[in-house]
């Protein structure tokens, strides 16, 4: 409100020195991708602001970006979930997203994943990468483009299942470390035939001199796994605790904790050792260090997961916990530290992929904003006006400042079509 | 479609559709083809498919599928019966015959270990080759297993087995592909190029 109605479409906020790379999405084209049948984007750098109803389109385009960066979506497991509704009748149906992306190098860069339907009637489909028109693999999308996203359902985040944690720094270390989606990918193959054989074990089918490669095998991921999470957790939680300590007034002390799985101790009557493999959890361990303690954790355990018919140890049950003040969040915050815990760790990973590529990555705020209050929303504003290139979803222009609006680019987005706005009457 | 067609014409179509690969529509236009062509052509399917069940058995030394046991190349005495090559499946053994530059015999284990089709050592020919070299002296065994997770196990589960016996036990090399270009290579297989690099000849 008030003053400053005519607000110039800058197409560049630069707080840069000139020289700095960056790295950004210059063009956006989609077909049949989800409710646009066609869109072709130009995106300006600084902060773009989408406005609409509900399910006009704001978080599909978000969506879009996302999946171009990581070739997966936030929202859905399903490809076939992307693909426009409107021509699943199609002969062959497919979707496909397209962008002109700038990389860190200043190099134009075309990036195209489609999907096409495998052949007719089938609900199977082929994702087909291509980088400057030349059929590339997953991995060689990797480091191109990096996002960060922000999403209502990850202000939950703290309060939430392990597994939503664990997902969360897949999706994070996925984006920079092919090794890590790698060891990740091999370790989920490994411990579905470990899984069946323990089975088979307990029903005298086979013997347990067979988990012996399926063992070794589990390490040597589980290891490369660990090490990566414990690494980035701890990189993380030192930009984190800067954020935590300023939306908190200074008062609370985040730390984050990476909590290998554990089983409680027998004599202990509910007193849970903390500490499994016996590691150092405020030392970082490399993966060849984890691996063989990890399989003598394994050893340890074979009696139980044998009568269990399943792993019980491993990667697939750690978690990262939340402290402050000593105290885990989870279990003793509030649901205003637990939002002030998340806020930290989204702008510490805002950093950190910085530090990753070398340029602020490309930030997708989803209806995200109207959900803090006052205070942390001017705060999350506020930190990320250096960043490079940020798309961000609302209902409402009024839960904006106007100091970030007056910035910002304005569009309008109906039914998959989009305008500008030229004046905001919030 | 049921009542037009004879149930002669649908049973066959039906017995195609349950080999690998095959759908519905191409057992259709299998079907159709032998319908129009001259007799002998299906007298001779059918004579084949008989024999495949009737005249083939596995070779008593490598387990291989053959007529008579035992397999040619067990009997070929200028082939050197003192090194095994250990393949997952017949069609292995075709594609190192192929190479033309291998003069061993064979161990065929007809399967690879997992645990989650149900597969266990039990399963494979494993108990046969250590027979086998026990029975008669070996100098070499090459594992040649898939270089999948599964072949791995396997050809871990055999040097498990072998190695008591004091035999020499080898892996194929896995790496570049000939006529490639490295940096079309994926990471994997550059990296377990680089593990299994060799001295230059």
């Amino acid at each position: 409100m008030g003053g400053g109605r005519e607000h110039q479409k800058l197409t560049s906020i630069s707080h840069k020195t000139y020289f700095e790379p960056d790295m950004q999405i210059d063009y956006l084209s989609l077909k049949n991708f989800r409710n646009y049948a066609r869109l072709e984007l130009g995106i300006p750098t600084g902060p773009v602001v989408l406005h609409g109803e509900n399910a006009q389109g704001k978080t599909s385009l978000l969506e879009a970006i996302y999946y171009l960066a990581t070739s997966t979506s936030p929202y859905t497991n399903s490809d076939r979930q992307l693909i426009n509704w409107q021509v699943a009748n199609d002969i062959l149906p497919y979707a496909q997203v397209g962008a002109d992306i700038i990389t860190t190098e200043r190099i134009m860069s075309r990036v195209e994943i489609t999907l096409i339907m495998e052949s007719e009637g089938t609900n199977r489909f082929r994702k087909e990468l291509r980088i400057n028109g030349v059929s590339k693999r997953r991995s060689d999308l990797l480091g191109m483009i990096g996002v960060v996203m922000f999403l209502p359902q990850d202000l939950m985040l703290v309060e939430g299942s392990p597994s939503q944690r664990r997902r969360y720094l897949d999706l994070t270390l996925g984006q920079v470390d092919d090794e890590y989606t790698e060891a990740l990918n091999k370790f989920d193959k490994v411990l579905l035939q470990r899984n069946a054989l323990l089975r088979r074990i307990a029903a005298n089918y086979a013997s347990k001199t067979e988990l012996e490669y399926w063992d070794e095998q589990l390490a040597e991921c589980a290891g490369v796994i660990i090490a990566a999470r414990q690494r980035i957790i701890r990189e993380l939680e030192g930009l984190a605790q800067d954020y935590h300590h300023d939306i908190s007034g200074g008062r609370e002390d985040l730390q984050l904790v990476y909590q290998p799985s554990f089983e409680p101790t027998v004599e202990g009557d509910g007193q849970q050792s903390f500490n499994l493999f016996g590691m150092d959890l405020h030392r970082e361990m490399d993966a060849a260090e984890i691996a063989p303690q990890y399989r003598e954790a394994l050893l340890d355990n074979q009696k139980e997961e044998v009568e269990r018919g399943m792993t019980l140890i491993g990667p697939q049950r750690d978690d990262l916990r939340f402290m402050v003040n000593g105290r885990d969040l989870s279990m003793f915050g509030s649901r205003g530290q637990a939002r002030t815990g998340v806020l930290a760790i989204k702008l510490a990973e805002l950093v950190w992929m910085k530090e990753q590529f070398g340029a602020y990555p490309i930030l997708l705020l989803d209806e995200v904003v109207a959900e803090l209050d006052a205070r942390r929303r001017a705060y999350l504003l506020e930190q990320i006006k250096h960043v490079n290139q940020v798309l961000l979803t609302t209902t409402e222009l009024s839960v904006l400042t106007n100091g970030f609006l007056s910035t910002a680019t304005l569009w309008q987005v109906e039914e998959g079509q989009i305008s500008p706005i030229n004046s905001v009457d919030a | 479609m049921s009542q037009v067609l004879p149930p002669s014409v649908t049973k066959l179509i039906d017995a195609f559709s349950r080999l690998p690969g095959v759908g519905s529509k191409t057992a259709s236009r299998l079907t159709y083809y032998l319908l129009r062509a001259p007799e002998d052509v299906s007298l001779a399917l059918s004579e084949a498919l008989v024999e495949l069940k009737t005249k083939t058995q596995y070779c008593e030394i490598c387990h291989n599928i053959t007529e008579d046991s035992p397999c040619p190349v067990c009997r070929d005495v200028r082939r050197d019966q003192t090194t095994i090559v250990v393949v997952e499946d017949p069609l292995d053994v075709v594609a190192v015959e192929r190479t033309g530059s291998y003069r061993g015999v064979y161990h065929v284990l007809h399967g690879a270990i997992s645990p989650v089709d149900g597969i266990g050592p039990d399963h494979l020919k494993l108990k046969e080759l250590v027979e086998r070299i026990e029975a008669k002296p070996v100098a070499e065994v090459i594992i040649a297993t898939n270089p999948n997770m599964e072949g791995e196990a396997t050809a871990m589960y055999v040097k498990q087995m072998v190695e008591p016996l004091g035999v020499k036990i080898t892996r194929l090399a896995r790496g570049l592909p000939s006529g490639g270009d490295l940096e079309y290579v994926d990471t994997v297989t550059l990296m377990r190029a680089f593990e299994g690099r060799g001295d230059m000849k």
